[in-house]
């Protein structure tokens, strides 16, 4: 190896700054010239103002209020925004592709000695990620003390119409909104309405089973290596088939709703979020404290007479919502590294040498249920 | 050598050319009152004009003869005047005209001292009086060039001897060539950014060209411009974001040069409210995000590796990207001023304006900037923790990291756990502003207090991650110029990390007007004042280690020096605001202002320009001109107290900050003495000659990076790691088969006691008794 100081030296061996790069050849393994970071930063920028012009919110003068419009038109930018984002990833994995374990970084200094640099990296980034989600859950404990239950003021009788106050998810998730109300318990023990958030829950959890299982499989060298590489594979795949559960059923419980069955027959019902009217803009939500289940004009039933009231929940929606969409990206954002792992390890590109990068892989995603752990009785039970 | 020269000229011709457009517009703005008599009429009737009452002026020509006299009628009609017949007046005017001379016909009419004149409202028994009339007579001169701009004021009153139910009405005319239009104030900042990209394109050509002019080729220009801009090395992402930082810090300049501009005189109009709004929250947040934590992160970069025998960060590419999403974050947070809809919500973005219909659509994108910027600061926080931790040479102990180090260690701690804080609060005011999320919503119960505490969650620690790296620029420059170790090294570093932690229990003191809960104004009262304990061990230790060596006054020692005296006074200055009570009186003053210019340009940027003249020669191998640094030490550093100093008093007497103007009238609320417009003009003066000052440093970076002197790889005597290096470093900066050994801290090497040093060793009498002969 020569280290001859001089970038003019450099050049001879230089390779792609597209990638693949070559480990063999440079210092301390790292690539040293490379188009991702540039791409990524720009990507991200264009990303954001694309999304600043489809979503878009304009003053009425004249109502006072807000007007909201997803201007389709103009997602041009946002998605070449993203296209240039994720071309920016395929070249940093590109580099990353020919990295077989055997140029692992370590640590000098105490008291990390030894250890991979890498999984330093990824514990401090955990360390702001912690930051991160304990923001959003001081907005969440903020607005949660600092609000009136919707169903604590209508008892009260203290409220005026149109009131803010706080109608949690899980109101409509776990304790009898509208839907859920009528709907069938198709299992008895729980709102139907609240099953997407439990097959989540248990989607996540055995996710983070099945990485661990990768690890060790990656691990396991009496394994040959045809038979390691595709249950290595087939592990990660599990997971990240796992974790598109997870996001399907997200927008299943936020946009779509679904039931077996149909109307007065149906076995199991659980309507959307959406359907049930908690929105963002909800800022006349209409709260009934008393279901009639006997009169009422479809199946549903209607609100008991005087039992209704006007309210303003948008609040606890935008925290219901920002919360939980915060950690659906951390979820896809796991999966696009899944996504790029399972390739990688079907290619035969995890050994008993270079399993680490599952393992560190496995600490983001242990981190990302953990929350959800948080988030699930903060959101949907309580 | 011909070549150099005309390019060099070239160069000053642009930079004049660019100084020019920005001052050009002012010199062509219309001249005013002082009380901004012309705006608000006479001591008229009435509080507002009336359109009622018409005034006309007539005699004016077609044709301005210059030079020539013409007598003008000054009538109007409408509005309460002669309904009653018993009046005992009609009616009154004030005539203000901009050029050329007025003088009365006859006693109906008085002249002011300022120029104007108004109706007499003595009582004379030929004429009758003066406010008895609808109609006055008066002379106009008309100057030797040019046009002239008549602003007429008439009340129109009822006569009943009480101004109740008066009103007046306004005329403006013009008459002759007028002056052209001056450019609008965003129009100025616009052509002037562009024009800086341009030059600094042109820097980059002019630099490409030097480093071999004899192989100049277009050809070769990509690879070589493609390997800066790709590169994951630390030294050259390095440079990209101290190439970023100083760029960036011109723009800020710029924005606070034609703000200045402004305020240069009472009820100026050279920016509108709305332009001046956008100027100083663009002025903050370029200097703080854009500028000072840039070249922070581009010393960070430099110097970390080296210091600590690394051979480079621990995550390189991450590094870049953590680099390239300044720029693409800058073209967010920009685009609202090339939209003319620029952010206008001050750099702390206060909820709930900043989610309100009336906030410019800029601060839209402002936010989505910034959001890229708390990304860049996470990324990079994360990859220098990961460095500290883990990449220092073998040997080195926690307690043998050089101050520098260290700094930025405690720095980049305290910014990667406060700023996510900051992230989601943006994350948030970006969803109210888009897709209708209602967290500072007041009308849906949103706490604009909420957004107060996320951001000065991060935003008090973001000021001590600024000040820390100046603090550990200070002790490296220092201890090298007064060739000995640093005076309590433990105690140094104790003092950064207890300023670390007292500075995230400290940030309630930016509220204490917001109406946040009174024992809590307390506690951060009493922990405020404890910020003062560390600083205070800080400035005693490097008094110390100058006491006990041997001081040699190179260009970056002044500057250290430099910094203590001001970052002193502006430490002073601070000790104000935790008083609760002095506090509330000195809130949103230009006290305020004073206070943290004295921290941020006293501190961190004369901090940041030692560290440039100390570090210099070990990243470019070249030695940089010590007369021009001179010269740019001393015109900066007395320039810049002319601007900051003033500005206490300024506030003590009550001149609002965030303000696009200010009066000098005896008005019961604003009572600004005289004497504050001539501090206004004499602090726009010493800012045009501190943004002046700086070109020197530029000049001296881009000339002596050329053709300076080589310099060797210790040039100043220091004793870390870096100085182990050539000057420029190798890539790998140390060899990662052979990593470096530890040198004793006593070895200083230099003692050349620089150009200033020899001047006051000439001057003092030395200790020997003068050196005579017995």
């Amino acid at each position: 190896m020569s280290y001859g100081g001089h970038d003019d030296d450099h050049h001879d061996h230089q390779h792609s700054h597209w990638g693949p790069h070559d480990w063999t050849h440079g210092h301390g393994g790292a690539p040293h010239n490379s188009w991702a970071p540039i791409m990524m930063a720009f990507g991200a920028s264009f990303f954001l103002l694309g999304f600043t012009k489809v979503f878009t919110q304009t003053w009425d003068d004249n109502a006072d209020l807000w007007t909201y419009a997803i201007h389709s038109s103009e997602v041009g930018i946002l998605i070449a925004g993203l296209a240039i984002f994720f071309a920016g990833i395929t070249v940093f994995w590109r580099q990353d592709w020919s990295h077989d374990g055997s140029y692992e970084a370590k640590s000098e200094g105490t008291p990390f000695r030894t250890i991979d640099i890498r999984k330093v990296a990824l514990w401090m980034f955990l360390m702001s990620e912690m930051m991160v989600f304990s923001s959003l859950f001081s907005t969440y404990l903020r607005y949660r003390t600092g609000f009136d239950n919707c169903e604590a003021l209508f008892e009260s009788g203290l409220f005026v119409e149109g009131q803010s106050c706080w109608l949690p998810a899980s109101y409509f998730i776990a304790e009898g909104g509208y839907h859920q109300e009528n709907a069938h318990a198709a299992l008895g023990f729980m709102p139907d309405t609240l099953i997407p958030g439990a097959i989540n829950t248990f989607a996540l959890i055995i996710s983070s089973y099945t990485i661990v299982l990768a690890l060790k499989t990656a691990k396991d060298a009496s394994l040959s290596d045809a038979e390691r590489n595709s249950k290595v594979g087939k592990y990660l795949l599990t997971t990240l088939g796992l974790a598109t559960l997870f996001l399907i059923f997200k927008m299943v419980e936020w946009f779509i709703g679904f039931e077996i069955g149909h109307g007065e027959d149906a076995l199991f019902h659980s309507p959307s979020l959406l359907a049930d009217g908690f929105t963002i803009h909800a800022s006349e939500y209409t709260y009934c404290h008393e279901w009639d289940h006997h009169g009422g004009a479809d199946h549903a039933g209607a609100c008991a007479a005087g039992s209704s009231a006007i309210f303003d929940i948008r609040m606890a929606a935008s925290t219901f919502y920002v919360t939980t969409g915060t950690h659906g990206v951390h979820v896809f954002g796991g999966m696009v590294a899944l996504f790029y792992m399972v390739i990688k390890a079907f290619r035969g590109g995890y050994t008993p040498e270079n399993a680490v990068s599952i393992e560190y892989f496995g600490l983001y995603w242990h981190f990302v249920d953990l929350v959800w752990v948080l988030v699930f009785p903060a959101f949907y039970l309580y | 050598m011909l070549k150099i020269k005309r390019n060099s000229r070239a160069l000053a011709i642009l930079a004049i050319l660019l100084i020019a457009v920005a001052i050009a517009p002012s010199a062509q703005s219309y001249p005013f009152g002082v009380s901004g008599v012309q705006n608000d009429g006479c001591t008229c009737h009435g509080q507002s004009p009336s359109e009622e009452v018409v005034p006309s002026l007539e005699g004016l020509p077609d044709e301005l003869e210059f030079g020539a006299t013409y007598t003008l009628n000054i009538t109007f009609t409408g509005g309460p005047s002669g309904t009653d017949p018993g009046a005992t007046a009609l009616g009154g005017f004030h005539l203000w005209v901009s050029a050329g001379s007025l003088a009365p016909v006859d006693d109906k009419v008085k002249a002011n001292p300022d120029g104007s004149v108004t109706h007499n409202g003595i009582d004379n028994e030929d004429s009758g009086q003066g406010n008895d009339q609808t109609l006055w007579q008066v002379e106009w001169t008309a100057p030797s060039e040019g046009g002239a701009k008549f602003i007429l004021h008439t009340n129109s009153v009822n006569g009943d001897g009480t101004s109740g139910g008066d009103m007046y009405g306004r005329l403006t005319m013009d008459v002759g060539p007028q002056p052209t239009e001056q450019a609008s104030g965003l129009t100025v900042l616009a052509t002037a950014i562009l024009l800086m990209v341009m030059i600094t394109l042109g820097c980059v050509l002019w630099v490409f060209y030097r480093q071999s002019p004899d192989a100049f080729a277009w050809e070769n220009f990509w690879p070589w411009f493609s390997d800066f801009i790709t590169s994951t090395d630390h030294k050259k992402v390095g440079s990209l974001y101290m190439v970023n930082g100083l760029f960036f810090l011109g723009v800020g300049g710029l924005f606070a040069m034609i703000f200045r501009i402004q305020l240069s005189s009472p009820g100026n109009d050279f920016l509108t409210q709305d332009e001046y709004n956008q100027f100083f929250t663009m002025h903050g947040t370029t200097m703080i995000f854009l500028a000072a934590m840039p070249m922070i992160a581009g010393f960070a970069n430099w110097i970390v590796p080296l210091q600590l025998g690394a051979s480079d960060l621990a995550l390189p590419r991450l590094n870049a990207l953590a680099f390239w999403l300044n720029p693409a974050a800058a073209i967010l947070i920009f685009s609202g001023i090339f939209s003319g809809q620029g952010a206008d919500t001050g750099w702390t973005g206060y909820a709930p304006y900043i989610v309100s219909h009336t906030a410019h659509s800029g601060a839209t994108l402002w936010v989505a900037g910034q959001i890229l910027l708390v990304a860049s600061s996470t990324i990079s926080g994360i990859n220098f923790m990961t460095t500290f931790c883990t990449m220092r040479a073998p040997g080195m102990g926690w307690m043998n990291m050089p101050l520098f180090s260290w700094s930025m260690l405690i720095a980049t701690l305290m910014l990667f756990i406060s700023i996510p804080a900051f992230g989601i609060g943006l994350i948030q005011v970006l969803l109210d502003r888009t897709i209708g999320t209602v967290f500072y919503e007041v009308a849906a119960g949103g706490d604009p207090l909420l957004w107060s505490h996320l951001f000065w969650y991060f935003g008090h620690p973001e000021v001590y991650v600024v000040v820390l790296p100046a603090f550990g620029v200070i002790s490296e420059v220092l201890s090298t110029s007064a060739r000995r170790t640093i005076f309590g090294y433990k105690s140094m570093v104790f003092a950064l990390a207890g300023i670390g932690i007292i500075g995230f229990i400290v940030y309630g003191h930016h509220m204490f007007t917001s109406g946040m809960s009174p024992l809590l104004r307390f506690v951060t009262m009493l922990t405020t004042m404890l910020v003062a304990v560390p600083t205070g061990i800080k400035i005693f230790n490097w008094l110390q280690t100058m006491h006990g060596g041997s001081l040699v006054y190179r260009t970056h020692t002044l500057w250290a020096l430099g910094f203590l005296v001001t970052f002193t006074l502006g430490g002073i200055s601070g000790m104000y605001f935790p008083a609760i009570a002095m506090d509330l009186h000195l809130h949103e003053t230009y006290f305020v202002v004073a206070h943290f210019h004295y921290v941020f340009v006293g501190g961190i940027v004369f901090g940041l320009y030692s560290g440039i003249y100390y570090w210099f020669p070990k990243a470019t191998g070249r030695m940089m001109n010590e007369k021009l640094g001179i010269l740019h030490f001393m015109t900066g550093f007395i320039s810049y107290n002319l601007i900051f100093w003033p500005m206490h008093r300024l506030g003590i007497q009550g001149m609002p900050r965030r303000q696009h103007t200010y009066f000098i009238t005896t008005d019961e609320y604003f009572a600004l003495p005289p004497e504050t417009a001539d501090w206004n003009m004499m602090i726009t003066i010493a800012a045009f000659m501190f943004f002046a000052s700086n070109f020197i440093l530029v000049y001296n970076m881009i000339s002596s990076g050329l053709r300076g002197r080589k310099a060797p790889s210790d040039p100043w005597g220091g004793w870390s790691m870096e100085w182990m290096v050539t000057s420029p470093p190798p890539t790998p900066s140390h060899d990662p088969s052979n990593l470096p050994n530890m040198k004793f801290a006593e070895v200083h090497d230099d003692g050349d006691p620089g150009l200033f040093g020899r001047l006051i060793e000439w001057m003092m009498i030395p200790e020997d008794g003068g050196g005579e002969e017995e």
